[in-house]
C-alpha cells in the first residue's frame, strides 16, 4: 500500500471537506470530471453540492473566494495550472492579499498551483509561480516536496486565516510515493533538513529537494557530505534554519526550478549574505533554470531546468572554491 | 551490456579541473581494469586516467589540449552486467538515467529524469571549464591566493589572528586559498603542541612589526671605521655609548635634509616636526624604543645624561609616555649583540632604522704610510620605506652619517 | 433599440409607500451631495483631505435608488467610486466617509486606505479596489458561499460600475460567473458618457450597454439616471426579481457626470453640448421638483432639511478634523492575519 503525492493532495482536500463544512471546492473541471490531474476525483460524489465547476475565468474564481471568505466560508481554489493564475493575478494580489491589512477581515482562501515541469509541457503549462506571489505582501506561499507535506501543509493551509498559494509540483504527481501519509510534520514556515550534511549547504523546495538529494548522493562518493534544506514554504522563509545550515558548512547554494532573474533563490542569498555574512566560507552561489521561456521538446527541457549533473556540478565548484 | 562513463577523476584536493594531453584509447579497444586510458595535465602533476574495470571503449568525448572539470565524462566503456553491480552502477543506479535514491526519505523519486539514451548523456555533458568560476575571484589554476572569505575573517577576528598568522598554512581553496576547513585543521594540529602565552610585550613587538610589514622595506650597508670615535670616546667624560654617536651624527645628517625622515601618506610626503631620535633597548622579551628630543640642538657630551636616563627608565619599563611625538628615525646597536650585519626594521610610524654592526680589527690600507694598518670596522646599515627613499638616496644619507662619525669632535 | 426595456415612472406608480422611499432617498441624495460639495472644497483648500476627491455629483439618483433597496447586515453592497449617495442609502455613517478622507486612525480603514477605497466587509459592505470590475465577482463569492452554506435567504447581492469599467475582462468574468450560477446580484451601470476622459463611443459598440444582459442570460432594463423616481422604480423592481429567485439584474442609467473624474479635473474634455443636453440634468434638481410639484415637501421643508444636513455634515467634519492621524510606530506593519508567519524582522 503506498500513496502518491498527487492523492495525497487528493485525501487532503477529502479531509478538509470532511472535517469543515465551510470548506469547498472551485475550478475547472473538478467536480464530476475530478480534476485535469484528478486531484478532485470522486470528491463531488462524496460531498455534493461542495465540489463546483468553475467558468473558465480565473480573475472571477479567485474573486469569487474572496467574497466567499468574508462570509466565512475556506474555499479551495484550484487552477488547472500554475501559468493560468496571471489570468487572477490582480484578485489574488491586490484583493485577496490586501484585505485583511485594509479591512481587518481575515482571508482564509487556498489556491492550489499544479507547478513547475514535466516533460514536453511547454511554455504555458510548466511556470513555478511561487516568486512573482512572494513578493506581494499579505500572501503566505508553500512549496511542499514530499508526500507528507502535500497532505499536511494542504490541511495546515485550508486552516490558516490567510490566503496560501499552494504550489503543487506537477513532476512529483505520479512519482513521488509514500508508503503512508505519515505523522504531521513540520508547521508552515519551518524548513526541514532533508539530508545532513557539513561542506556545503543546498536551500531548495518543492522538486527541486530531490534533485538536490540525488547531487548530494553523487558527491557523497567523493567523500563530500551535502546538508539539504527543504524550506516547505518560500514565504514566510526559514532565514534561521538557514543561517544555522550555513554556519554548519560555510557553503551555500541556493537551488530553484524557477526562472533566474530576481526571486526565491535570490532571496536566499540575500538574507544569507545580509545577516549570515560572516558565515560564508565562499561565495555563494545560484542554480536556476535558464532565462527563456520553458522549453516543449524534451531534449530543451531538460537542459534548461536544474538536474542532478548540473547542481553535481555547481557544488564541486563551490566545493572547489 | 551497461555503459559507464569514464569521467575525470579527483586529482588533489584543490584541483578542479585537468587538461588532456594525450589520449591512449581508441573505440573499441578492449581495456583492463587499470589501463591507463588518459594522459592528463593539472597544474601541479602530469598524471594518467585509468579504467575502472575492464571493457570495450565506446564513445571518446574528450579531445586534448582541452580542460575537463573533475567529474566530467571523457568517454563511455562497456562493462559485464557483474562489474556494474560491483562498482555500484547497476540497472537502479546506472548514473545514465538515474542517480542513487534519496537515503533517509521515505518519499522515493522514480523516473524523475527522462528515459535518455547513454551517448545522449555523453554528447549532452559539457566537456569544458570556464577559466574563472562566475563570481568567485580566483581564476581557477592561480595559485597564492590571499582571499580571505567573510567567515574566515571572522573566526581570525573571534580568535585574535592576523594573517601573518597563517602565514604557514598551505591552502587546498581555490588558488591555494586557506579555506575554513584547512584553517580549523591548522588549529586542530596547534593543539598538540605546547603552547605558551605570549607576553604583552611580545604581542605589542608583534603588532608594530606586522604594521611596518605592509610597506616595501629595503636596506643598505656600508662599513665605516670606528677609531676616530673610539678615540674621542676615551678623553670624553662623561663617555657617550656607541650608539649615541650615531644618534648624534644621524640628527645632524637629517637636519641637513629632513626629507629623509618624511612618511608617504596617500600622495603626500609627511615632514617630521623636530629631529626627535628613538633609540631600541632591549628588554625583557622584547625592545623598548625612548626617543631623545631635538637632538640636532644639543652637543653630544650634554646628551649623555639624558640617554643614560632613558635607558634605565626602558630598562625598568618606566619610559614617559609621549606617544603624541613619536621619534622620526631609530638607531639600534645590534652590534652589542656579536652581530655583524642585519636588516632591522622601522617602526611603522617611522621611515628610517639606523643600525650599528659590532666593530673588529681589519687590515685598511693607508695612502699616508703606504702600508697595511690596523683599524676597527663597524658595519652601518639603514632600513627604510622604499617608497619614500631610493638606493641612491639611503646610500647619500648613510655616507653622510659615516663622515659624521669620522669628525666626533664635531659632534 | 434596445433589447430590454426602458423603465419610467407613471403616476400609478407613486404609492404611500413610494412616496415614503423616494422622500427618503432624496434626503440620502441631498446629504451626499453636500458632502461631497464640502470635501471638494476642503480639497481644494489644501491641507486637510489626504490624497484626492472623487464624487458622485449628478449620479445620486441612481446611486441611492439602488442603496436604499438593500437591507443593512444581510444584503452584500459593493460599491463604487461615485456612489456616496448609494452608502448612504445603505446606511454607511458619514463618519466612515470622512475619516476616511481624512485618513484618521479612527476609520474604518485606520489610514491604511483612503477615500472611497472603504468599507466594512463583515457587515456586508465591501471596500472597493481600484481595479474596476474586480469587485463583481467578490460580491458574487459572498452569495455564493451563502447559498451553499443555507444562510442566504431572500438577501441579494448589488455592485455599481461605469461604463468604462464594463469594459474591463473581470467585469465578464464576474458577470458570466454569476449569470451561470444564478447569484441574486444587481449590477447598476451608471453610464455617465465618460471613463475619466474618454467617452463611451471609445468604450463600446454596442447601442445601448443594457443590450449585453441577454448575451449574459440576465434580466436587464435601461432608465433615464437623472430621474430619481424612475431609477426607484427600477430597481425596485430588479431587486424584487432578484430576491425571488431571478438571478442577476442589470440595470444601466443613462447621466452625464456633473463633476471631474476626480477634484483634480475640471473635465473640460466635456463638449457644452453634452452639458446642455438631457443627460446633465441635476438629478438633485429634477427629484426636488418633483417632490415640491406633488405637494411631498414645501419649501419649508427643504430649508429646515437643508439647514439639518449642513449641520450634519460640519458637525462631522468638526469632529473628525480633531482625530488623530495613524502613528507608524504604533502601526504593527503586518499583512497576515496570522502573525506568527509574519516576516520583516530581517531588514530591522
Amino acid at each position: 500500500m503506498s500513496i502518491t503525492y498527487l492523492e495525497a493532495i487528493r485525501e487532503a482536500q477529502y479531509e478538509a471537506l470532511r472535517k469543515d463544512p465551510s470548506v469547498f471546492l472551485y475550478g475547472q473541471d473538478i467536480a464530476t470530471f475530478g480534476g485535469a490531474f484528478k486531484a478532485t476525483k470522486s470528491l463531488s460524489k462524496e460531498f455534493p453540492n461542495r465540489v463546483f465547476d468553475a467558468p473558465i475565468s480565473e480573475d472571477a474564481m479567485v474573486g469569487m473566494a474572496v467574497g466567499a471568505a468574508v462570509e466565512g466560508a475556506r474555499p479551495i481554489i484550484e487552477m488547472q495550472f500554475a501559468d493560468f493564475s496571471s489570468v487572477g493575478f490582480n484578485q489574488i494580489v491586490n484583493q485577496a492579499a490586501t484585505l485583511y491589512w485594509r479591512t481587518n477581515v481575515p482571508c482564509p482562501i487556498t489556491i492550489r498551483m499544479p507547478s513547475g515541469g514535466t516533460a514536453g509541457s511547454g511554455p504555458f503549462h510548466s511556470q513555478s509561480m511561487e516568486a512573482i506571489y512572494a513578493h506581494y505582501p499579505g500572501l503566505v506561499i508553500v512549496t511542499p516536496a514530499t508526500v507528507e507535506d502535500a497532505y499536511w501543509m494542504l490541511l495546515d493551509s485550508v486552516q490558516l486565516d490567510d490566503p496560501v498559494i499552494y504550489c503543487e509540483h506537477k513532476f512529483l504527481y505520479y512519482h513521488l510515493k509514500a508508503d503512508q501519509i505519515g505523522e504531521r510534520g513540520l508547521p508552515i514556515g519551518k524548513a526541514r533538513i532533508a539530508r545532513p550534511g557539513r561542506h556545503a549547504t543546498i536551500v531548495t523546495y518543492s522538486a527541486m529537494v530531490h534533485e538536490a538529494l540525488r547531487a548530494a548522493e553523487e558527491l557523497q562518493l567523493d567523500g563530500y557530505s551535502i546538508e539539504v534544506v527543504d524550506l516547505r514554504s518560500v514565504k514566510p522563509m526559514d532565514t534561521d534554519t538557514i543561517l544555522a545550515s550555513v554556519a554548519r558548512t560555510g557553503r551555500l547554494l541556493a537551488l530553484g526550478e524557477a526562472f533566474p532573474w530576481g526571486g526565491v533563490t535570490a532571496e536566499i542569498i540575500a538574507r544569507v549574505t545580509t545577516e549570515g555574512f560572516h558565515l560564508l566560507d565562499a561565495p555563494p552561489m545560484r542554480l536556476n533554470s535558464k532565462d527563456t521561456p520553458i522549453p516543449y521538446h524534451p531534449n530543451l527541457w531538460k537542459s534548461h531546468r536544474p538536474t542532478t549533473s548540473t547542481i553535481a556540478g555547481a557544488l564541486r565548484r563551490l566545493l572547489w572554491y | 551490456m551497461p555503459t559507464i562513463p569514464i569521467l575525470m577523476p579527483q586529482l588533489g584536493e584543490s584541483i578542479a579541473e585537468a587538461t588532456i594531453i594525450r589520449i591512449l584509447i581508441e573505440p573499441g579497444l578492449m581495456v583492463e581494469a587499470g589501463s591507463d586510458l588518459f594522459e592528463v595535465e593539472t597544474n601541479k602533476a602530469t598524471m594518467a586516467v585509468s579504467s575502472p574495470c575492464a571493457g570495450k571503449i565506446g564513445q571518446i568525448v574528450a579531445t586534448t589540449q582541452t580542460s575537463y572539470a573533475v567529474g566530467a565524462t571523457l568517454a563511455a566503456l562497456e562493462i559485464t552486467e557483474e562489474d556494474a553491480q560491483s562498482l555500484g552502477m547497476g540497472e537502479e543506479t546506472k548514473p545514465s538515467s538515474e542517480a542513487p535514491h534519496a537515503r533517509g526519505s521515505t518519499d522515493v523519486v522514480e523516473n524523475l529524469h527522462f528515459q535518455i539514451s547513454d551517448t545522449d548523456v555523453i554528447s549532452t555533458r559539457q566537456p569544458t571549464v570556464e577559466p574563472v568560476v562566475g563570481g568567485l575571484p580566483v581564476p581557477a589554476g592561480a595559485t597564492g591566493a590571499s582571499y580571505i572569505s567573510p567567515r574566515m575573517r571572522a573566526r581570525m577576528l573571534e580568535l585574535g589572528l592576523n594573517a601573518a598568522d597563517l602565514a604557514g598554512v598551505p591552502g587546498t581553496g581555490a588558488g591555494g586559498r586557506v579555506t575554513v576547513e584547512d584553517f580549523e585543521a591548522f588549529l586542530r594540529a596547534l593543539e598538540q603542541h605546547r603552547m605558551t602565552p605570549a607576553s604583552p610585550m611580545r604581542i605589542a613587538v608583534a603588532d608594530s612589526m606586522r604594521r611596518s610589514w605592509t610597506r616595501p622595506l629595503a636596506t643598505v650597508g656600508s662599513p665605516i671605521m670606528l677609531d676616530a670615535m673610539l678615540a674621542h670616546r676615551k678623553k670624553t667624560d662623561p663617555k657617550p655609548g656607541p650608539a649615541l654617536y650615531v644618534i648624534r651624527a644621524l640628527a645632524l645628517a637629517l637636519a641637513e635634509n629632513t626629507a629623509f625622515a618624511g612618511r608617504l601618506v596617500g600622495n603626500r610626503i609627511v615632514h617630521p616636526l623636530a629631529i626627535d631620535i628613538g633609540f631600541a633597548v632591549e628588554v625583557d622579551d622584547g625592545v623598548m624604543v625612548p626617543t631623545l628630543r631635538e637632538v640636532e640642538k644639543t652637543p653630544l657630551v650634554k646628551l649623555v645624561p639624558t640617554y643614560n636616563k632613558l635607558v634605565e627608565q626602558a630598562r625598568a619599563r618606566r619610559l614617559p609616555n609621549d606617544v603624541n611625538r613619536p621619534g622620526i628615525a631609530t638607531v639600534t646597536n645590534f652590534g652589542t649583540f656579536g652581530i655583524v650585519w642585519a636588516t632591522p626594521i622601522p617602526l611603522p610610524e617611522q621611515n628610517l632604522v639606523l643600525g650599528l654592526g659590532a666593530g673588529s680589527k681589519v687590515p685598511h690600507w693607508s695612502e699616508e704610510v703606504k702600508q697595511f694598518i690596523p683599524v676597527t670596522e663597524a658595519e652601518l646599515t639603514l632600513s627604510f620605506d622604499h617608497r619614500v627613499l631610493d638606493g641612491g638616496g639611503a646610500g647619500r644619507l648613510l655616507k653622510r652619517v659615516a663622515e659624521l662619525l669620522q669628525k666626533p669632535e664635531l659632534l | 433599440m434596445a433589447l430590454a426595456p426602458s423603465i419610467n415612472c407613471a403616476e400609478t406608480d407613486l404609492t404611500v409607500d413610494f412616496r415614503d422611499q423616494f422622500l427618503l432617498t432624496y434626503q440620502h441624495m441631498l446629504l451626499a451631495r453636500v458632502l461631497e460639495d464640502k470635501l471638494g472644497s476642503l480639497y481644494r483648500a489644501g491641507g486637510r483631505i489626504v490624497g484626492g476627491v472623487y464624487i458622485g455629483k449628478g449620479q445620486e439618483a441612481f446611486s441611492a435608488a439602488l442603496g436604499v433597496q438593500l437591507r443593512k447586515g444581510s444584503d452584500i453592497y459593493g460599491p463604487l467610486i461615485r456612489d456616496q449617495a448609494g452608502r448612504i442609502a445603505y446606511g454607511e455613517p458619514i463618519l466612515d466617509c470622512v475619516r476616511t478622507y481624512l485618513g484618521t486612525i479612527t476609520g474604518p480603514m485606520r489610514g491604511r486606505d483612503g477615500n472611497i477605497h472603504r468599507g466594512r466587509p463583515k457587515e456586508g459592505l465591501l471596500a472597493m479596489i481600484s481595479h474596476l470590475g474586480s469587485l463583481l465577482s467578490v460580491v458574487a463569492g459572498g452569495l455564493f458561499a451563502r447559498r451553499q452554506a443555507g444562510t442566504l435567504g431572500d438577501s441579494i447581492g448589488a455592485t455599481s460600475i461605469g461604463d468604462g469599467g464594463t469594459s474591463t475582462g473581470a467585469f465578464h468574468e464576474g458577470l458570466n460567473m454569476a449569470a451561470v450560477e444564478k447569484l441574486p446580484i444587481i449590477v447598476s451601470i451608471a453610464n455617465n458618457q465618460y471613463a475619466y476622459s474618454t467617452p463611451n463611443t471609445r468604450q463600446y459598440a454596442c447601442e445601448n450597454l443594457v443590450d449585453r444582459a441577454a448575451g449574459y442570460g440576465i434580466e436587464g432594463a435601461s432608465v433615464d439616471a437623472t430621474d430619481l423616481a424612475s431609477c426607484l422604480k427600477a430597481f425596485r423592481a430588479a431587486v424584487a426579481r432578484a430576491r425571488s429567485g431571478g438571478g442577476p439584474q442589470m440595470i444601466v442609467g443613462t447621466l452625464l457626470r456633473l463633476a471631474g473624474h476626480g477634484e483634480h479635473d475640471d473635465a473640460s474634455y466635456i463638449p457644452d453640448k453634452t452639458r446642455q443636453g438631457p443627460s446633465a440634468r441635476d438629478c438633485l434638481a429634477v427629484a426636488e421638483k418633483f417632490a415640491l410639484d406633488h405637494g411631498w415637501m414645501n419649501s419649508a421643508d427643504l430649508r429646515d432639511l437643508n439647514e439639518e444636513v449642513r449641520r450634519n455634515v460640519d458637525q462631522t467634519i468638526s469632529k473628525v478634523s480633531k482625530e488623530p492621524a495613524p502613528d507608524p510606530f504604533k502601526e504593527n506593519w503586518q499583512a497576515l492575519s496570522c502573525a506568527d508567519l509574519v516576516e520583516g524582522q530581517h531588514e530591522a
